[in-house]
């Protein structure tokens, strides 16, 4: 057993520190980033702010990346093309039923609105992996695309699962897991037809960018009717 | 319908005619834009155009289509955004629903717009701007303020439907240019450093947090600090940093120290700050040499500057050139007996510039060379082998003549001062013949090179001389020998007797020089008379070249390697090309002892005398 020999002075200093550590765990002031859970820690949790925070973050980020990456693709590739024009295009996550105002958002429950952000995110887990690799193939793709479709991916990934850990918190009763749609776009990402294909990214991309502001945006009320009582 | 097609049509044309003297342009209707405040309503925006007067009044119609609807409908409101305007409401926007507006007037369509309402946001300007005083500078002139703001109205913050960045400009009252603060979220900002005695003004825009756009500049406000009483009338107007005085002392000061550091007769405060440049230097080669441009004893200080640093011009290496090897088979190879001579000292030293041949002995101690010579295989490593060379040929010159000169009893000039009484008898047939003898006589032993020195001597001074007679079309140069003063008679009988015999004959140098001066100067006294070099005693080529031609052809075809020529004669001076200066160089006096017999001394008795 070790001799420590720690003298009075020392192990006065030794307690001040731990008085001021378990201070700091039991007020949670300082703790705006890095939780301080041990690992195994059962009563260690991130509160719900915490969490909605880090999933609003995250979301500003995926759609910043998402807005950015369908600007370069525009400017790339689109111009001359005449894509605009034909840009109404239904998403392919068109059949969730999403809130188009802001007083549909309002009146949706927020257990409803999470599921529905689950759903619409996990709907592009798909789409996304199959953007990162084709997008690769694309003739001479800028580096920023690429690393931008990689990026979102990624991102998206641990959102869904910050997301799942939110709706496990504010969930009462099971999580349903049914809300979702396929994607089918694969093959359009693989025309022959340089045209066809670039203009199937286009699509994608584009719809990419909207759904990731609707995420935002919701993930926004949420947090402030949950967290700030509609008070922000 | 087509009437009226028609008619429109006309119409046009005229319009156009009628436009066409004006400077206006026929616009058509189109859709200017279309924005939505807050995401939640918006409008479109359109231009009529400038034909809507002239014709039939068109009624121009907006209509709208969802993306996933198949009719198109008509605006459901245009009136509320003003003229030429169609304003949807809550009612009607979906936000991230693709809309299509378009244009028309009955069937013509003039423009078409596609978009979703996420994507056209642009937020109203912020409302209730206002500024607090934060704190003053000691001094009183400059001031901080705290700028607060109200988001828009219509924006709906609170519930978090739309996230806004706003950024901040402002600027003094009478400037034109606009400072620009980063976009931030919150709604107010500190200003730092502004100037107590002036006014300034502010503007602040938001846009929606993700977008590019801002939307339009809030009202503007004036901030005044003598409102609230602390304006600083009297305060002096700031100085700003003096910074031209700074760069000019800081300059002056410097100056003045690199300055009093270089007069300063601190030798290592000097040395500190101006470290010494190492000046490249090649030891033994003083850097005057090269600046006098003297490259010819640059060259020659280059070859030895191994061994002789100290000694550039010395004078006495002369003695180290006895190390005779009589015995040495190699000497039989040997160009001339200086070569052979001089290549006993390579012992002693210094490989001239890698010379090929062995004759580096030569060295060192050298005096300048000339370049134009070539007598022989070895190089320019020193004028000895030069002089040697120069020597070697006068004395061949001086066989050459002393053969063919005929009796002559004229007498000689007073430049020669020689007693012709030795005629070298020889005919010209002989010529050939004797120059066998006279090669191999060459390439005999060495030593007499010595000998000759050292009974030259002492018969006069002036047998060191040898001067170029001639020089050959290839370049080389014909030496002589110098005019002769004073010889004793009793070596002048060697002239006819010595010359032709076989091998090992030596003949007197001095002998054959007057043969030379007698033979020149019967031939040639005009040309004689007309140089004036009798005092430095030695003839120019000039002199000799029509003696040496007369002489006949063997003569101008020898080369001058194969004269025996008197050594050790150094090159002084390279005065034209028909005159060279020659150096007499002292030897040790020969002991009177030794038994000079035409002035020769055998190698025992060399040895003896030299040290």
């Amino acid at each position: 057993v070790g001799n420590l020999g720690l003298n009075s002075k020392e192990q006065r200093s030794l307690l001040l520190v731990a008085l001021l550590v378990s201070h700091m765990l039991l007020t949670k002031e300082g703790v705006t980033s890095l939780p301080i859970c041990p690992n195994g820690s059962v009563n260690c949790q991130l509160s719900l702010e915490e969490l909605f925070d880090r999933a609003v973050k995250l979301s500003h980020y995926i759609h910043f990346l998402s807005s950015e990456m369908f600007n370069e693709f525009d400017e790339r590739y689109a111009q001359g093309r005449g894509f605009i024009a034909k840009a109404v295009n239904s998403c392919h996550t068109a059949s969730l039923t999403t809130p188009e105002d802001k007083e549909q958002a309002q009146q949706i429950h927020h257990e409803d609105l999470l599921n529905l952000i689950l759903g619409v995110l996990r709907s592009w887990n798909d789409p996304l992996i199959h953007l990162a690799s084709e997008v690769q193939r694309i003739k001479e793709a800028p580096e920023t695309i690429l690393w931008k479709a990689v990026e979102i991916e990624e991102q998206n990934k641990r959102l869904l699962e910050g997301m799942e850990k939110i709706v496990g918190r504010v969930h009462s009763g099971e999580v349903e897991n049914d809300i979702y749609t396929p994607w089918d776009g694969l093959p359009s990402l693989q025309l022959a037809d340089e045209d066809s294909r670039l203009f199937a990214f286009y699509n994608l991309l584009h719809c990419l960018r909207r759904d990731s502001h609707k995420i935002d945006n919701y993930l926004k009320v949420l947090k402030c009717r949950l967290i700030h009582d509609n008070n922000c | 319908m087509d009437l009226r097609h028609v008619l429109f049509t006309l119409a046009l044309i005229c319009a156009n005619d009628s436009l066409s003297a004006s400077d206006d342009i026929l616009q058509w209707p189109q859709i200017s834009k279309c924005r939505s405040p807050e995401m939640e309503t918006f409008s479109c925006f359109w231009t009529a155009g400038n034909f809507y007067n002239l014709t039939v009044p068109r009624i121009l119609q907006l209509l709208y289509k969802k993306s996933n609807e198949e009719d198109w409908k008509e605006c459901p409101d245009y009136i509320t955004s003003g003229q030429n305007s169609c304003y949807f409401n809550a009612s009607y926007t979906s936000v991230w629903t693709p809309y299509c507006v378009q244009l028309a007037s009955k069937n013509e369509v003039y423009d078409k717009k596609c978009f979703s309402v996420d994507e056209i946001v642009l937020p109203d300007p912020p409302v209730h701007l206002n500024w607090t005083l934060l704190n003053t500078s000691q001094t009183g002139i400059h001031g901080d303020i705290q700028v607060r703001w109200d988001p828009p109205p219509t924006a709906d913050v609170r519930k978090g439907w739309i996230t806004l960045e706003y950024e901040l400009q402002y600027k003094e009252v009478n400037e034109t240019k606009w400072k620009e603060l980063k976009p931030r979220l919150s709604t107010m900002v500190p200003l730092y450093s502004l100037k107590t005695a002036r006014d300034y003004e502010i503007r602040i825009r938001s846009r929606q947090r993700t977008s590019e756009k801002f939307g339009e500049f809030s009202e503007i406000l004036y901030v005044s600090f003598s409102q609230i009483g602390i304006g600083c009338d009297h305060c002096m107007e700031e100085v700003e940093f003096p910074w031209f005085l700074v760069v000019v002392f800081g300059v002056c000061g410097l100056a003045v120290t690199v300055i009093s550091i270089m007069l300063s007769k601190q030798p290592r405060l000097k040395m500190l700050i101006f470290p010494p440049v190492p000046v490249p230097k090649i030891k033994g080669i003083d850097p005057d040499l090269l600046k006098k441009g003297k490259l010819d004893e640059v060259n020659s200080i280059l070859a030895c500057h191994d061994s002789y640093k100290a000694q550039l011009y010395c004078d006495d290496l002369w003695v180290e050139f006895i190390e005779l090897d009589i015995e040495d088979p190699e000497e039989k190879n040997r160009a001339s007996d200086t070569d052979r001579l001089l290549s006993e000292d390579d012992l002693k030293s210094h490989s001239c510039l890698g010379t090929k041949d062995d004759d580096s002995g030569r060295a060192s101690c050298c005096e300048p060379d000339i370049p134009e010579t070539d007598f022989s295989a070895s190089d320019t490593c020193d004028a000895t082998s030069d002089s040697d060379q120069f020597k070697k040929a006068t004395e061949k010159e001086e066989d050459l003549l002393c053969l063919e000169r005929q009796d002559n009893d004229e007498s000689l000039p007073n430049l020669a001062n020689t007693d012709p009484q030795h005629q070298c008898r020889n005919t010209q047939s002989e010529n050939n013949n004797v120059w066998a003898p006279f090669e191999d006589s060459i390439e005999s032993p060495h030593l007499s090179v010595h000998t000759q020195i050292s009974n030259q001597n002492s018969l006069t001074s002036t047998d060191f001389y040898a001067q170029v007679s001639d020089i050959t079309p290839a370049g080389r140069v014909v030496l002589s020998p110098g005019q002769k003063s004073k010889l004793g008679r009793a070596q002048r009988e060697g002239c006819t007797e010595q010359n032709f015999t076989m091998d090992n004959t030596y003949f007197c140098e001095a002998d054959v020089k007057k043969c030379i001066a007698v033979t020149t100067h019967e031939e040639n006294e005009p040309h004689v008379q007309e140089q004036g070099y009798n005092e430095d005693g030695y003839f120019t080529a000039e002199s000799l070249t029509t003696t040496v031609a007369n002489l006949g052809a063997p003569t101008a075809a020898v080369p001058s390697s194969e004269m025996p020529v008197a050594d050790y004669t150094s090159i002084h001076i390279v005065q034209s090309p028909q005159g060279l200066v020659l150096n007499a160089t002292a030897l040790p006096v020969p002991d009177k002892e030794f038994n000079v017999s035409c002035g020769y001394v055998s190698t025992d008795q060399l040895n003896k005398i030299m040290p």
